[in-house]
């Protein structure tokens, strides 16, 4: 016995000079949380990928002055929001100056309460319910766009250019799935498209015989699906084809993956997304375009938005010189340049606004159909 | 009425299918009285090594000239693998526990559950595997009844394996020898059964069932994942219980029922809850017939 305690105690004392050096160099640490594990892993992924890309990027072009290098801390919130709070509890342990993310609006919202607690930054790469910046939290960011603008996008869309009369909605139940969901049914009442049905299944489901042969007996125009992942999506529209649905399928931005197509296949096409617009002729896309593809595939829903909040967050840091989080919020809100997804130009309300619009699944591509403003894309 | 038997149908197919992983449950614990819970992790994995199969047998290109004889060979390698699979996990993680508690296999059956799903993400990554969903992809139409040649071949596969299998345990040799063992294991070894083989043998079989469920699954709804053994494996074990776990014919009856429960309340009450239905038949049936639908121990069935 005594024996062990020695041992443990010596193991401690090993550790010791670990513990001091860590703290020692000088380092910026970075966090970003997302779905790692879980359902939504690949979308999880795909942010922390961003991030990644935009800490080499921005190390290589000189990083922040100060710092010998940047500390990445990617957290898993596996879309769980006890497991999103944890994971925000421990970025404040390690010492992070700003985190990027969630991915799953329900994880956003209580982790942000945790950090804004202590007045820590956080831009959301992917979390678009309303009230991520709504609270009014001091230190909340958004680079995407917003559920209430893409509900009327959406909407707006059905009805002028596919000249829909009547929709059936599904959602999954998620903040994000079920507030979007909400928010279409009432676009579309708005605009005077009838609504014949608007049911839920669970996230993680796999079968959705049951609900689409209920759609398929209403026979509605538009079949819209709100789902948080592009496989549960890619289910739904393989299900639907092959039980004959005959109605349009449309739906929304977290499936805007090239996965979705690869596992659809020929269901998949013909369908329509909304999703921000990105203009992937400017020279940070095709820049960003060759570092991320060779490494890690094609780019995906919320890589290159990822991408922009990190590099966003660390322009602030450089620019304020200090870790400061008054100083970074300053500096966050003077940003106005292209990024790789948008351009980026915070507003009083840590949004940077929307820009939706809508896109078609032609030869498993995306491709830009609508906009709002405009009408159909030539 | 034609909604009702599109809903049949549905129920049906997805009933088969929790019909053959429930089998492996049942058996094993006929055999050991054990809760495999890294049952679920079977399917998943054959409905990996299918997915990887068909990937393979398309980059070569056999896929397109001959379908049938590599979705055929498909099933074999990804049966076989996952009972070998099954082999080693039980000479891993149970046998070394059969003398001890049963609470100790069963935490040990959990553990291996984490590790199996753990290790199939980290070696195959966190995206979906897809399959070639093109396959089989007419359907007839009777009105609003749309039946699927691929509802067809999977309930009829189902149906054929449910057959075979009735047929190994009931008809044969090694049938016998597994009921016996079943039944009493020092009685057995008496009479030259060696209750290790047949353990193993138990564990083999119903990882291959789980293993093809896990295919038809992977071609049913496109793509397979590191979890998705997790939760058509609960309501499987939910269908053994509810026919009775012990018992061959129970487990299939009770699949059934726990996937027609789950399509009619989501078709006809709410798909919300319709995960809550299945349950809740569940705890019906067992409030009035503890031992399930078919009874845990009528000797004959038991395996």
């Amino acid at each position: 016995m005594k024996k062990r305690i020695l041992s443990i105690m010596a193991m401690g004392l090993i550790l010791v000079p670990f513990l001091f050096a860590t703290v020692s160099a000088k380092t910026l640490k970075i966090g970003s949380m997302s779905p790692l594990t879980g359902p939504y892993a690949s979308d999880g992924t795909d942010i922390k990928n961003g991030v990644w890309t935009a800490i080499k990027v921005f190390e290589e072009a000189g990083g922040v002055p100060g710092y010998d290098k940047i500390e990445f801390f990617p957290q898993d919130t596996a879309c769980d929001p006890r497991q999103a709070v944890a994971a925000a509890n421990k970025l404040l342990n390690l010492g992070v100056v700003g985190v990027v993310g969630a991915y799953c609006s329900s994880s956003t919202i209580p982790s942000s309460e945790v950090l804004d607690e202590e007045s820590i930054p956080m831009i959301t790469p992917a979390s678009t319910h309303q009230d991520v910046t709504d609270r009014g939290l001091e230190y909340m960011f958004r680079m995407c766009g917003r559920d209430d603008d893409q509900a009327s996008a959406a909407a707006k869309f059905m009805k002028e250019a596919l000249g829909a009369k009547t929709i059936f909605i599904v959602d999954d139940k998620t903040t994000y799935s079920q507030g979007l969901a909400d928010g279409v049914e009432k676009a579309c009442e708005k605009l005077g498209i009838k609504i014949l049905g608007h049911e839920h299944v669970n996230q993680g489901d796999k079968d959705f015989s049951a609900i689409l042969t209920m759609a398929k007996l209403k026979n509605a125009d538009i079949f819209y699906m709100s789902l948080q992942g592009y496989s549960s999506a890619a289910m739904m529209t393989l299900q639907a084809k092959r039980l004959g649905l005959k109605s349009q399928i449309v739906t929304q931005d977290a499936v805007f993956q090239p996965k979705y197509m690869e596992v659809a296949k020929y269901a998949s096409e013909g369908v329509y997304l909304t999703y921000g617009l990105t203009d992937p002729s400017t020279p940070e896309y095709k820049a960003f375009e060759e570092r991320y593809v060779p490494k890690y595939g094609a780019i995906a829903a919320y890589a290159t938005y990822a991408y922009d909040s990190a590099t966003a967050l660390l322009k602030a840091i450089k620019a304020a010189g200090s870790t400061e989080p008054a100083k970074i919020k300053a500096e966050l809100m003077k940003l106005d340049y292209q990024g790789v997804a948008k351009h980026v130009k915070f507003r009083a309300n840590g949004d940077s606004g929307s820009s939706y619009i809508a896109y078609k699944v032609v030869d498993d591509k995306f491709v830009p159909y609508w906009e709002p403003a405009n009408g159909l894309i030539k | 009425m034609e909604y009702f038997i599109q809903q049949l149908i549905n129920g049906i197919t997805l009933g088969g299918m929790y019909a053959l992983i429930a089998l492996g449950y049942t058996m094993v614990y006929g055999v050991i009285q054990l809760i495999n819970f890294a049952h679920g992790e079977f399917f998943a994995a054959g409905g990996y090594v299918g997915a990887i199969a068909l990937a393979y047998f398309a980059g070569v290109g056999y896929m397109d000239s001959h379908p049938v004889i590599c979705l055929t060979a498909a099933f074999m390698i990804s049966m076989a693998y996952c009972a070998y699979l099954a082999i080693g996990v039980e000479k891993i993680a149970y046998k070394p526990l059969r003398k001890e508690s049963r609470l100790a296999a069963l935490l040990s059956a959990l553990g291996m559950s984490i590790f199996l799903s753990n290790g199939m993400m980290l070696t195959q990554g966190v995206y979906d595997k897809v399959y070639p969903s093109e396959l089989f992809q007419g359907r007839f139409d009777f009105g609003m009844v749309t039946l699927s040649y691929l509802q067809i071949m999977i309930v009829s596969l189902t149906a054929c394996l449910l057959i075979g299998l009735n047929l190994l345990v009931f008809r044969t040799k090694i049938g016998m020898a597994m009921r016996a063992t079943a039944q009493d294991k020092t009685m057995s070894a008496l009479v030259a059964i060696g209750s290790n083989r047949i353990i193993s043998l138990t564990f083999a079989i119903g990882a291959g069932l789980a293993a093809a469920a896990g295919i038809m699954y992977g071609l049913y709804y496109g793509s397979v994942r590191y979890d998705i053994g997790f939760v058509p494996g609960i309501k499987a074990f939910a269908a053994a219980v509810l026919g009775g776990i012990g018992n061959i014919t129970g487990a299939m009856i009770g699949g059934l029922i726990i996937g027609m429960v789950e399509i009619f309340g989501a078709g006809y009450i709410s798909s919300e809850y319709k995960d809550v239905f299945a349950f809740i038949i569940l705890i019906a049936v067992l409030y009035f017939k503890p031992n399930g639908i078919m009874g845990e121990n009528i000797d004959d069935t038991r395996v």
